[in-house]
């Protein structure tokens, strides 16, 4: 998709590793942040954010953005997000498909939404709103999720089919992401990876999930499964290669370590793309 | 069921006080609720669902706080900051999209919580614990050089006018909460009463914090007005209590010390 270029294989960037990473010792091709981190008047965190940009195209990963909320887009958020980045020149913006707010307050997480044509409209409106204040197409990421809610009238993937469609978005695809909801909900993962337009997708996410018995929790704070593995690579045959990111968010290893899991990423995608 | 009534009513649940199986084990129309809302199934119930989301709520929150207010944490034990943070997200709702920003306003609500009886200085604590937080994100300035001051001429020097960098928090305290700080664990001993005004500042990527002394503690204020204050009032000020040369002395002494911690810019 005209926007998304394939940067090749990245990581997460994280406190740890901030100051390895600005100095260029990531083994990788590009860098993903959380833009909320770096959304702050000044010291270290802009400092290794503008250190890091001059070392790796970088992409602004945002959680907050609440774009299924039924609040209204908070326009402070959207300035504080245009500033940074008008100073970072991100490859690209993405956030998710979900909402993180209700009545003025937060609740930092990734709550999913109803599947519902009302819904539909709401989140296209509100993609197609941003995109026009930043001034570019996002990509649009799948949460995990632990619930159906019981009006949904489609599926997740045709709900992210429409809303590429409508808002013209692009996709963040993350293949963990469809792993857990998979397994939490019951459907076969590669009915997902069949439903989702694959020109729309711009970006794989991979990571680890923990296996709670009766579900499987999105926590990033272990390796890739070979589950996933194998979900990628399935995912690449479908798509082609795209730009890849390991996201890892406890229980971080070193930064060597954490680069050769990404590089694993390279290895299967072209395995998968030959 | 509309967008806004799904969450309206999934918020409010996964935010309670109580586990949304608390919640429905009391109330059959609670539960009604959420199994009309949410589809359950053999491995999770409807409500087993939404638990999965309201205990990530809280312990995400939870676990910041004790991860940005270790001392304040420790000081409480794990058990009576789990109740706090419990009664915070109750009355503080989280507003701001940064997870870093859920803290801001629980050292204020800690100074009225129950827990305060028993330790009036732990708001102060969890204060200094945030104001160090926040300075290390706060914006930069290029503070003013000693070698720089010291190529002011003489005569020129009464008319430079002072500022604190931005990223500065003035604390007034009622405590000697440093010593406390310092030990950074629960078993030291409480801190003594004896009120202070502590800066806490920025100096590059390291936080620093320190009591103000006697002669300095009138003036900080004043230095952190945006309009600053000039060397020639601090001098008059010292000068009410010290003989005119000892007041110029003491003057240039304050200011080399704020110059070499980096505390202040120079106002144009």
């Amino acid at each position: 998709m005209e926007g998304f270029p394939n940067l090749g294989t990245g990581i997460g960037l994280r406190p740890p590793h901030y100051a390895d990473v600005a100095e260029g010792r990531a083994a990788v091709d590009w860098l993903e942040v959380i833009t909320e981190n770096f959304m702050v008047e000044g010291g270290n965190p802009r400092r290794v954010l503008r250190a890091v940009r001059e070392r790796y195209p970088v992409v602004l990963h945002g959680v907050s953005m609440s774009l299924g909320s039924v609040d209204p887009l908070d326009e402070r958020y959207l300035d504080g997000l245009a500033a940074l980045a008008r100073e970072i020149e991100p490859a690209w913006i993405s956030d998710h498909l979900c909402w993180s707010g209700f009545g003025g307050h937060s609740g930092h997480d990734l709550w999913p939404l109803p599947y519902t044509e009302e819904a539909l409209r709401h989140v296209a409106a509100r993609v197609s709103r941003v995109q026009e204040r930043l001034g570019r197409r996002i990509l649009v990421e799948n949460v995990s999720s632990y619930l159906t809610f019981r009006h949904s009238t489609m599926t997740e993937w045709e709900f992210l089919t429409a809303l590429a469609e409508t808002a013209d978005c692009g996709l963040l695809l993350d293949v963990n992401n469809v792993f857990v909801s998979a397994r939490n909900h019951g459907f076969d993962p590669s009915a997902f990876l069949d439903g989702v337009p694959r020109g729309r997708v711009g970006q794989f996410h991979l990571a680890g999930h923990s296996d709670k018995g009766t579900h499987l929790l999105d926590t990033h704070d272990h390796p890739v499964c070979d589950d996933v593995w194998a979900l990628y690579r399935e995912a690449v045959r479908r798509t082609g290669a795209r730009a890849t990111l390991l996201e890892r968010d406890d229980h971080i290893p070193s930064l060597d370590e954490l680069c050769a899991e990404a590089r694993r990423a390279a290895d299967v995608a072209a395995e998968a793309a030959a | 069921m509309k967008l806004s009534d799904t969450q309206a009513r999934f918020y409010g649940l996964v935010t309670a006080r109580d586990d949304v199986a608390a919640i429905a084990a009391r109330d059959p129309e609670a539960r009604a609720a959420v199994e009309e809302m949410v589809i359950g199934d053999a491995r999770l119930s409807a409500v087993d669902r939404l638990d999965v989301y309201a205990a990530m709520y809280f312990v995400r929150i939870h676990d910041v706080l004790m991860e940005e207010l270790p001392r304040t944490a420790a000081a409480l034990g794990g058990e009576a900051f789990h109740g706090v943070v419990t009664d915070y997200l109750q009355a503080c709702r989280p507003s701001h999209p940064s997870l870093r920003e859920a803290g801001a306003r629980l050292p204020a609500f800690l100074a009225t919580h129950p827990c305060a009886v028993e330790r009036p200085w732990l708001a102060e604590l969890a204060r200094l614990e945030r104001a160090r937080l926040e300075v290390f994100d706060g914006p930069d300035a290029a503070p003013a050089s000693i070698a720089a001051l010291r190529a002011v001429p003489p005569e020129r020097f009464g008319a430079l006018r002072f500022r604190l960098i931005p990223s500065h928090r003035l604390l007034d305290n009622r405590f000697a909460i440093a010593p406390t700080w310092r030990a950074g664990d629960a078993n030291g001993a409480p801190p003594r009463a004896a009120p202070e005004t502590m800066i806490v500042w920025r100096r590059d990527s390291a936080v620093f914090h320190r009591a103000a002394d006697a002669d300095e503690a009138p003036w900080l204020p004043r230095l952190a007005d945006a309009r600053g204050a000039l060397f020639a009032d601090l001098c008059a000020a010292l000068g009410e209590k010290l003989p005119d040369e000892a007041a110029a002395a003491r003057a240039f002494e304050l200011v080399a010390r704020w110059a070499a911690e980096e505390l202040i810019v120079v106002v144009d």
